[in-house]
C-alpha cells in the first residue's frame, strides 16, 4: 500500500472521527421528538415549526412522535438522548410541570435544557346559559355559597387542566367537584348534556356552542382575557393575575447540549416561530403566540412545577412508581 | 335550500376528479391496511394523518373517511379468511365468517359483506340526513350513569351471542374485565397490574390479544388434526352467493341497518356493540339458532351491516355536536380541526361544503368499496389455494410484524404469544373467545362510566336509576336479562338439535 493510499484511507476516516464544531451545526438532519400522537395541537405546532425551521437551519428536522405515560416516556427520551443537538424535542408543558406529581417520572428539570416556547392556550370554565352567574365575580359568589355543590369536568386526574382548576379554587377558598373525562370533547358531550355544571377544557370546542347560545365562559385560567371569548374574565380581574396555568408549548434539548448549539437552536426557533405564518396555525388551534426564551421557559417550568406540587398535594393526588 | 339541494351541492364537492381521487385512494389505502394484520382503521388514519395537513378540509375529511371505510371492510376481509379481526367490531364475523370459508363459502361470505356494507352505509347516511340533527340533541341525555347501564346490557346481550354453557360464558367475561383492568386507573391514573412495567401502563393491547385469541389459537388448533378443516379455495362458479343464501342475508341486512344506526347515535362505546346486538338479535329470532356459529349466512350479513351504518351515524354526534362518539372519528375531529373547522351545532351553516362534501363522500365511498372489493374477492379467495404449511407461517409472521409496527413494543408480542397458547387452550375446553374480548375491551368504560356516575351524584346510587336515557336502557336491560335468566332457568338453551 503506498503512503498515498494510507493518507486517503486516513483522510476518510478522520472525516468520521474528528466531531463537529458548533459552528457547523446542523451537519445532519435533527430528529425533533414529539411525547404525543399525531394529530393533537402539539403534533400540528411541532411539525408546523419543523417546516419552518429547516431552511434557517439548513438542514431537514424530522418529527418522531412517541407517545405514552402522559408524555413522559417522549421526554424521557429526548432526555436520556446524545446531548449533540441532533434530538431535540418538542413538548407541552404537562409531561414537565404536571407529570411527575402523578407518575414517576426518570427525568427534572436539571436533565434537560428549556430552549425557547412558542406560545400558550388557556383553559376555560363554562357554565349553562340558566348558571345564576353572569361574570366571574357573581361565579366566585356562588361557588363560595355552596361548597361541594357543583361539578365540573375536566381533562383527567393529575392533568394540567385539573390542577390549573384546583391552584384557582384552592385560592378561592371553594371546593368544586372534579369529574374527570377523556379529553374535551367528552367533557363538552357531559356538560350540554347537564351531567356536569361546568365544562373545563380548552377553548375551541365548546367556542361553538358558545356562539349558539348553548354554553356561557365566565372565567379562564390565563391571566389575560381572550379575544374569541370576550365575556370571559381573565384571572387577573379577579385579582389571582399570579396563578395563571396554562397549556403551553416549548423546545427542550438534553441537558449537556453544548451551549453555542443552544443559542443556535434558540435564535432559529424563535425566528421561526415569531412568524406570521406560525401565528396563524397557533391562531386555528385557539392558540396564542407568545414566543420566550431559555431564561424565561427555564423560569416559568420551575415556578410552575412548584406550585401545581402543591396543589396536587392538596387535591391528595399522590406519585405512584411505575 | 333543503337537505337534498344541500346533498347535491356535496356530490359536486365529492364528484371533482381531485376529491374523487382522494376517496379512492382512501379507500385503497384502508383496504390494504384492514387487511394487514394489526394495523386497523385507527392505525389506517393515524398513519396518514400528517398527509392530510397539506389538503383542504373537505379533501381530507373525504381522504380520511375513505381510509376508515376501508379498513372496516378490509378487516372483515382477515376475519372471513383467517379468523384474524382487525377490530372490535369484526370479532363477531369472525364467528361464522370463518365457518362459511371453512365450507368454501368464503366468496359469498366476502360478497354478502360487502353488499351489507353498502346497505348499511347508505341506510345510515339517508338517516343522517333525515333525522340526525333531531336525535342528536336527544342522545346528549346519555350521561355516564346510562352509558353504565348500556353497557351492562351489552354484556348480557353477549352471554346470548356465546355457543358455549352460561358458566363458561360468565367465567370468560369476568376474564375479559379483569385482563381491562390492567393499565392506569383512568380515574386517578393510579398503575394497575403493571408489575412495574412502562409498558403496560397503557393496557393490554388489543389488537395482539385478539390476534392471539382467534388467529395465533386457530393455527394452533389446525396443527392438532391430522387433516385440518381449513377454510377451502372456492371454485369459480361458487364464488358468488346463492339464491338461497340471498335470501338469508336480506331481512339480516334490513335489521342490521336499524341497530347499527341506533346505536351509532350513542356515544362511547356504539363500534363495539352494535355487531354483538346484532348477531344476538340474528340468532335469537332465527328459525335454525343452532347453525350459527357453523357458518349461518345472516350471522355474517347482520353484524357487518350494523358495522357500516354504526360508521355512518356515528357521524352524526361529531358533525352536528362536534363529539367524536368513536375513536375514529376523533381522527376525523382532528383533521378537521387542524385546518381550523371546529365542528359543531353552527357547522352545517358555517362550512356546509365540508359537512355535505363529506356526507356525499362518504355515500362515494361505499360505492367505490363495492366496486374495488367485489373483483378483489376472488384474489381474496386464492389466498386460500396457499398450502395451509406455508400459509400459516407467513400469516403468523405478517401479524407479528403488524402488531409490533403499531407501537414498537415487544410487550405487545408477548401478548400474542401468550393469548395464542390460551386461547388455544381455552377453546380446546370448549370455552368460547368472543365474550373475554368483547369484555376486555368493556371494561375500562364501563368501570370510567360507573365511577363517574357516583362522583357526580356524590356517592348516591340513585343517579343509576334516575334521568330518561337511564330508564329506557333500564327498560331494556331488564326485558332483556328476564328473557336470557328465563331461558338458563328453563334449561331452554337455543341448542336445541
Amino acid at each position: 500500500m503506498t503512503v498515498k493510499k494510507i493518507a486517503g484511507v486516513l483522510a476518510v476516516l478522520g472525516a468520521f472521527v474528528v466531531p463537529a464544531h458548533a459552528q457547523d451545526y446542523p451537519t445532519k438532519p435533527v430528529t425533533l421528538i414529539v411525547p404525543s400522537p399525531p394529530g393533537g395541537g402539539t403534533d400540528i405546532f411541532a411539525r408546523e415549526i419543523a417546516e419552518l425551521v429547516s431552511p434557517i437551519l439548513g438542514q431537514k428536522v424530522i418529527v418522531d412522535n412517541r407517545a405514552g405515560g402522559g408524555g413522559s416516556v417522549g421526554t424521557t427520551l429526548i432526555t436520556a438522548a446524545q446531548p449533540d443537538g441532533y434530538t431535540l424535542g418538542f413538548v407541552w408543558n404537562s409531561p414537565l410541570t404536571t407529570t411527575p406529581h402523578s407518575l414517576q417520572v426518570a427525568y427534572t428539570p436539571d436533565s434537560y435544557a428549556a430552549v425557547m416556547s412558542i406560545g400558550f392556550s388557556s383553559y376555560v370554565l363554562c357554565a349553562a346559559p340558566d348558571f345564576p352567574a353572569d361574570n366571574a365575580q357573581q361565579l366566585v359568589e356562588q361557588l363560595k355559597a355552596n361548597p361541594g355543590k357543583f361539578t365540573y369536568g375536566n381533562d383527567g386526574v393529575g392533568g394540567t387542566m385539573q390542577l390549573a382548576a384546583e391552584r384557582v379554587f384552592a385560592k378561592l377558598g371553594v371546593k368544586v367537584r372534579p369529574v374527570p373525562f377523556g379529553g374535551a370533547g367528552e367533557t363538552a358531550r357531559n356538560f350540554l348534556g347537564g351531567h356536569v355544571t361546568f365544562y373545563g377544557g380548552s377553548l375551541p370546542p365548546i367556542l361553538p356552542h358558545v356562539a349558539a347560545g348553548k354554553a356561557k365562559c365566565l372565567l379562564l385560567t390565563s391571566a389575560a382575557k381572550n379575544a374569541s371569548l370576550p365575556q370571559a374574565s381573565g384571572l387577573s380581574d379577579i385579582g389571582l393575575g399570579k396563578e395563571e396555568t396554562v397549556l403551553w408549548w416549548g423546545l427542550i434539548a438534553p441537558a449537556k447540549t453544548p451551549p453555542a448549539v443552544l443559542l443556535k437552536l434558540e435564535a432559529a426557533f424563535s425566528k421561526a416561530a415569531s412568524s406570521a405564518k406560525f401565528k396563524d396555525v397557533m391562531a386555528k388551534q385557539g392558540a396564542t403566540q407568545r414566543v420566550i426564551d431559555s431564561q424565561a421557559m427555564g423560569a416559568l417550568i420551575r415556578a410552575e412545577l412548584a406550585a401545581l406540587g402543591e396543589v396536587a398535594k392538596a387535591a391528595g393526588i399522590q406519585k405512584k412508581a411505575q | 335550500m333543503s337537505s337534498f339541494g344541500y346533498l347535491l351541492d356535496g356530490f359536486a364537492v365529492a364528484l371533482t376528479a381531485r376529491n374523487l381521487l382522494l376517496c379512492f385512494a382512501g379507500c385503497l389505502w384502508g383496504t390494504a391496511v384492514g387487511v394487514l394484520p394489526g394495523l386497523g382503521p385507527l392505525a389506517g388514519m393515524a398513519l396518514l394523518l400528517p398527509l392530510t395537513f397539506k389538503l383542504d378540509p373537505t379533501g381530507a375529511v373525504i381522504m380520511l373517511a375513505g381510509i376508515f371505510n376501508g379498513a372496516m371492510y378490509g378487516g372483515s376481509t382477515t376475519s372471513i379468511l383467517m379468523r384474524i379481526p382487525g377490530e372490535a367490531a369484526s370479532v363477531v364475523t369472525c364467528l361464522d365468517g370463518y365457518e362459511m370459508a371453512k365450507k368454501g363459502r368464503a366468496g359469498a361470505a366476502l360478497t354478502i359483506a360487502a353488499l351489507g356494507s353498502f346497505v348499511g352505509g347508505t341506510f345510515s347516511i339517508i338517516g343522517l340526513m333525515a333525522i340526525g340533527p333531531v336525535l342528536a340533541d336527544a342522545m346528549l341525555t346519555v350521561g355516564p350513569a346510562a352509558e353504565f347501564v348500556l353497557m351492562l346490557t351489552a354484556l348480557i346481550v353477549v352471554s346470548a351471542v356465546s355457543n358455549s354453557p352460561p358458566v363458561k360464558t360468565l367465567t370468560m367475561i369476568v376474564v375479559g374485565l379483569a385482563l381491562g383492568m390492567v393499565g392506569l386507573d383512568p380515574l386517578t391514573a393510579w398503575p394497575r397490574f403493571t408489575f412495574g412495567s412502562l409498558d403496560m401502563t397503557d393496557g393490554i393491547n388489543f389488537v395482539a390479544l385478539s390476534i392471539g385469541l382467534f388467529g395465533v389459537s386457530e393455527i394452533l388448533l389446525t396443527l392438532d388434526e391430522k387433516i385440518p378443516v381449513v377454510p377451502k379455495a372456492p371454485r369459480w362458479r361458487d364464488l358468488p352467493p346463492t339464491r338461497e343464501e340471498f335470501r338469508q342475508a336480506t331481512p339480516a341486512v334490513l335489521r342490521g341497518s336499524v341497530i347499527g344506526f341506533l346505536f351509532g347515535l350513542v356515544p362511547g362505546v356504539s363500534h363495539i356493540i352494535s355487531t354483538f346486538v346484532s348477531y344476538a338479535v340474528e340468532k335469537k329470532i332465527s328459525k335454525t339458532p343452532e347453525a350459527f356459529g357453523t357458518g349461518a349466512v345472516a350471522g355474517v350479513a347482520g353484524p357487518e351491516t350494523a358495522n357500516n351504518a354504526t360508521t355512518g351515524a356515528s357521524m352524526i354526534p361529531l358533525m352536528v355536536l362536534g363529539i367524536p362518539a368513536i375513536p375514529a372519528t376523533a381522527i376525523l375531529l382532528s383533521a378537521l380541526l387542524i385546518h381550523g373547522v371546529q365542528p359543531g351545532p353552527l357547522m352545517m351553516s358555517e362550512h356546509p361544503q365540508v359537512f355535505w362534501g363529506l356526507i356525499a363522500s362518504l355515500y362515494l365511498g361505499n360505492i367505490i368499496l363495492v366496486v374495488l372489493n367485489l373483483p378483489l374477492v376472488s384474489i381474496f379467495v386464492t389466498l386460500l389455494r396457499t398450502p395451509m404449511g406455508i400459509l400459516a407461517p407467513l400469516v403468523l409472521t405478517v401479524c407479528l410484524i403488524g402488531v409490533y409496527s403499531v407501537k414498537a413494543s415487544p410487550l405487545d408480542l408477548v401478548v400474542v404469544a401468550v393469548s395464542g397458547v390460551a386461547g388455544y387452550l381455552l377453546r380446546k375446553f370448549a370455552y368460547d373467545v368472543a365474550p373475554l374480548l368483547l369484555a376486555f375491551v368493556l371494561a375500562d368504560r364501563l368501570e370510567l362510566s360507573f365511577r363517574r356516575a357516583l362522583t357526580i351524584s356524590d356517592g348516591d346510587y340513585a343517579i343509576f336509576v334516575q334521568g330518561p336515557a337511564v330508564k329506557v336502557f333500564l327498560a331494556i336491560l331488564l326485558v332483556v336479562g328476564v328473557l336470557q335468566a328465563a331461558a338458563v332457568w328453563l334449561g331452554y338453551r337455543t341448542r336445541t338439535s
